[in-house]
């Protein structure tokens, strides 16, 4: 094993994912933390003390995240400098990859990301999309993966050189509605770029960041630090999560968390089409002209929505080419109405999260908001109407916050001490989505439900629904709706050898096992009632084990068995 | 006994010594010290299991990785199967398994969520696998099942109910033994009836309804609920009793005492004996049952270690044992629970 953990991934490898070294919990090295977000991104590392957040060459410490394509090299937004905003929509450079990555072509999200200066082709049945960058006047493809993994990698050369040590350990934020599926891309990306990879959900490392500054605090008043309960709202370009937070004793306990593909991304394609209400047949066949008119108006966008955070009302005034000009006034009441869904959805993102934790707007300490959408007005003003409180917690920084508790996270668990006890810390997860089976017709039967504590390990007991059925099969679902096909595939695998026997007879035993670094295992294993054995040896699957095109499956499976090789519920166990 | 299901073989040694060239000496020694903190905590901890008969934890052993493929199946079944056949394989995660929530967590029974959530963090800094390593998985999946259930106040009660409000361990017997349930928090004293005085006037049942009974069988008085009502009540209908027969007794004491104020099956000769008794002095009886299973718990103890035989041996006997005790104990239940169980609603614990 030890020489097996040492290989050092340079270039794609494509087994799938880094599975085994991913359980080693105790890096021998300290873990940098590395944020990538759908429009900006940061690396930050324990320096000793404190955590630090590293520049580039032009002393920035958060970057904007695109790889631009040029003739055979391609370079990222950590090396690059742009000559100005408009190259990035030229079509020559690739970014909101995290909206991309592991989705398939019938997503909404990836439709949504179709109106983008790149190239971003569907076919609607279910496989990855077509990306491809302009390069050239020559559509060159490329895919997300391989993009985050070309920008991974300039971040640790960046952090390499200033650090003079190699770095093969991180800790990389996620969005909390990715799927397990999603997961594995993001860390085959990381593979490519030679990282030993430790996920952590975003909101769950700003509350770790949170947790210090609190028993920081309790340590400085001499007090013992009373139990605190925080609700995180982080909402960046691409995403929206939410999270609440049990604190007490340098522990970060999750309570719930919540999350949806929701961002500043939709907030500036909202604004756009109101703006320019037929920009979407203008840009249908994109010509290198309409892509640099798309571009023009992006800009003006998002800088008019920048604007819109310290003022009411903001002038656009943009030169679309061909003579066309674009005049117009947004009110700050405009913006907020024309995006009026996107702040409804935040809304009930916070309540559901809120419901899911049992806790009452009474009970909350402190109310963190965090993400480039943390300025906007809007937002603040919706939590702290949700919450009845006066003000936001104001002690971290928002773009800041989930790169430093990564950095904490990747501290911690690399085994490090610090004599005052900043990193005394403890960040215990929970499941953001629930993971079960299909069964009882076509219904999701969650195993281990959202919101469970992890480390996890739950069991129920299903049984066959025909005379002498020998075989099942077991589907494996992650998500939330009680329709099984509604819900992310993570595999599947038959049982087969159960006894004979009537229907209802034979016990199913399905357990699922999440240790502590996310790691899914399913075991499986069939008896009749009252045997000391089963009856064939147990079946144990890592999760998940679809691939590419898994859309299909599991109506590809449905079609082929019908009913089969079904199970019902037959009855709680633990 | 490894309890770890990751399948691949992990490195037992701190990770410091798979990469000599650390540049890094102070996490380096503060890698070792944190370790030793760790093995010190071990230690106090089994210290505390000794006291109460029960040694394994799944984290008191070190053998991540070696034992790990040959026990490997077993302990599939063990996790699928669950507690099923606790009672047969008695391994030492079992044992864990069988340490109740409150022992655990390393707080009373009685003691508030303040208390719990305190010691729920405070042994995950230590054991929790980010800290631990992957040896913490086990124990920490136990933690987080005890946090759950007492965090919230009805699971708590059910579970207290369940496993009898304290769980006082003697012998093979896990559970249930006990006949009354707690009302509200654990007190050091509960309540007894001693069936034997019992004349069965009623008067206790009238003045404490939700905390005395009427055994219509045994025409004698119960405790169903301690605490069932107010201290007044129950005091009232203390002083009530003509023959004083109702007394406060140690919450550990009481489960013996309910358990042999039960009808027991009489040792049979023959044609002769058998049938069923009660003692007559359920105090003395009580003191002589709970030095036998210490005796026997001794025996169990010192026993195997005297005796050479090989693990399918010792396997072999340590099934026979249990099975014989399971059906006597069994006979007894099923009997309990077949007079008492509708008119009197019994939780009815499952045992198989």
């Amino acid at each position: 094993m030890q020489i097996m953990a040492e290989p050092i991934y340079t270039v794609a490898s494509d087994s799938e994912t880094t599975g085994e070294d991913r359980t080693t919990s105790t890096f021998p090295e300290i873990a940098v933390g590395i944020d990538i977000g759908t429009s900006q991104c940061s690396i930050a590392v324990w320096n000793g003390s404190l955590v630090e957040l590293l520049k580039n060459t032009r002393d920035q410490k958060i970057m904007r995240s695109y790889v631009t394509f040029k003739d055979d090299t391609p370079s990222g937004g950590v090396s690059n400098e742009l000559s100005h905003e408009y190259d990035m929509l030229s079509g020559a450079a690739i970014f909101n990859m995290k909206r991309l990555i592991g989705r398939v072509d019938t997503d909404p999200v990836v439709h949504a990301c179709k109106s983008l200066p790149f190239l971003v082709q569907t076919l609607d049945i279910g496989v990855r999309p077509f990306v491809a960058a302009l390069v050239n006047n020559v559509w060159r493809s490329t895919t997300p993966e391989e993009v985050l993994a070309i920008f991974m990698v300039e971040l640790k050369m960046m952090a390499e050189y200033q650090l003079k040590r190699p770095i093969r350990n991180v800790v990389l934020t996620i969005p909390v509605s990715f799927s397990r599926f999603q997961l594995t891309r993001v860390e085959r990306a990381c593979a490519m770029a030679g990282f030993q990879v430790r996920l952590m959900p975003e909101p769950t490392a700003v509350a770790l960041l949170y947790a210090q500054q609190q028993q920081q605090a309790a340590h400085d008043s001499m007090g013992s630090g009373s139990e605190k309960i925080a609700l995180i709202f982080n909402m960046g370009a691409g995403y929206c999560d939410a999270a609440v937070s049990a604190i007490g004793g340098g522990v970060s306990q999750i309570r719930a968390l919540a999350g949806s593909p929701i961002g500043g991304e939709d907030l500036l394609q909202n604004t756009m089409k109101y703006l320019l209400p037929n920009s979407e047949s203008i840009f249908s066949h994109r010509g290198i002209d309409e892509i640099r008119r798309m571009g023009l108006l992006r800009v003006a966008t998002q800088d008019a929505i920048h604007k819109l955070s310290f003022q009411s009302s903001v002038e656009i005034n943009v030169s679309l080419g061909n003579g066309s000009k674009l005049c117009k006034v947004l009110s700050r009441e405009e913006f907020e109405m024309v995006n009026s869904k996107v702040f409804e959805k935040c809304e009930n993102l916070v309540k559901q999260c809120l419901h899911d934790a049992r806790v009452g707007i009474e009970d909350l300490s402190d109310v963190v908001v965090v993400g480039g959408c943390s300025y906007i007005p809007k937002i603040r003003k919706l939590l702290m109407e949700i919450s009845k409180k006066k003000a936001l917690y104001e002690g971290i920084d928002p773009l800041e916050a989930a790169v430093s508790g990564a950095a904490l996270e990747g501290a911690i668990a690399s085994g490090i001490g610090d004599p005052f006890g900043s990193l005394d810390l403890l960040s215990i997860q929970a499941t953001p989505l629930a993971i079960g089976i299909r069964a009882d017709g076509n219904s999701f039967i969650p195993i281990i439900p959202k919101n469970t504590t992890m480390p996890a390990r739950k069991e129920l007991v299903f049984t066959t629904v025909q005379d002498n059925q020998s075989e099942a099969l077991i589907v494996v679902y992650e998500g939330e709706e009680t329709r099984a096909e509604e819900n992310h595939l993570l595999g599947y695998f038959k049982i087969i050898g159960i006894p004979p026997a009537p229907k209802g007879v034979p016990e199913i035993t399905i357990c699922m096992d999440i240790d502590s670094s996310n790691m899914l295992r399913v075991l499986a294993g069939a008896a009749l009632p009252g045997a000391q054995h089963p009856a064939t040896p147990y079946m144990e699957v890592k999760m998940p084990t679809v691939d590419d095109g898994h859309g299909w499956c599991a109506e590809a499976l449905h079609g082929k068995y019908g009913a089969t090789m079904e199970l019902v519920t037959l009855r709680k166990k633990s | 006994m490894a309890i770890s299901i990751v399948p691949c073989v992990h490195n037992s040694m701190p990770p410091i010594a798979s990469s000599p060239s650390l540049p890094h000496p102070k996490g380096h020694s503060k890698h070792i010290l944190r370790r030793q903190r760790w093995t010190a905590i071990r230690c106090s901890t089994s210290e505390r299991a000794n006291e109460m008969n029960y040694y394994a934890m799944p984290l008191m052993t070190s053998t991540p990785s070696l034992a790990h493929h040959n026990d490997h199946n077993k302990y599939i079944s063990r996790i699928l199967v669950g507690r099923k056949q606790t009672a047969i394989r008695c391994s030492a995660g079992e044992r864990a398994n069988e340490m109740n929530y409150y022992e655990l967590l390393g707080v009373s029974a009685d003691s508030n969520a303040q208390e719990i959530k305190a010691a729920y963090r405070m042994l995950q800094k230590k054991f929790h696998p980010d800290i631990a390593g992957q040896e913490g998985h086990e124990y920490t999946l136990r933690l987080n099942e005890a946090y759950r259930v007492l965090m919230r106040e009805d699971r708590r009660k059910q579970y207290d109910t369940y496993s009898g409000g304290m769980r006082v361990r003697f012998g093979n017997f896990g559970t249930g033994l006990g006949y009354s349930s707690w009302n509200g928090p654990l007190r050091p004293q509960a309540l007894f009836v001693d069936g034997n005085a019992c004349i069965g006037c009623r008067e206790c049942v009238h003045n404490a309804s939700n905390t005395f009974t009427m055994d219509d069988t045994l025409g004698r008085a119960r405790v169903k609920v301690q605490y069932g009502d107010n201290d007044q009540k129950i005091q009232v209908s203390v002083e009530s009793c003509p023959v004083n027969c109702i007394y406060w007794v140690e919450k550990e004491e009481l489960e013996v005492l309910e358990y042999l104020m039960q009808p027991l099956p009489k040792k049979g000769y023959g044609v002769f004996g058998g049938g069923w008794e009660i003692p007559a002095n359920v105090f003395m009886a009580a003191k002589a049952f709970t030095k036998q299973l210490k005796r026997q718990e001794q025996d169990k103890k010192y026993g195997a270690e005297t005796v050479e035989e090989t693990p399918a041996q010792a396997e072999a006997r340590a099934n026979a044992t249990m099975k014989i005790q399971r059906e006597k104990f069994y006979g007894v239940w099923n009997w309990v629970k077949q007079v008492f169980s509708d008119r009197l609603g019994i939780p009815t614990t499952s045992f198989s």
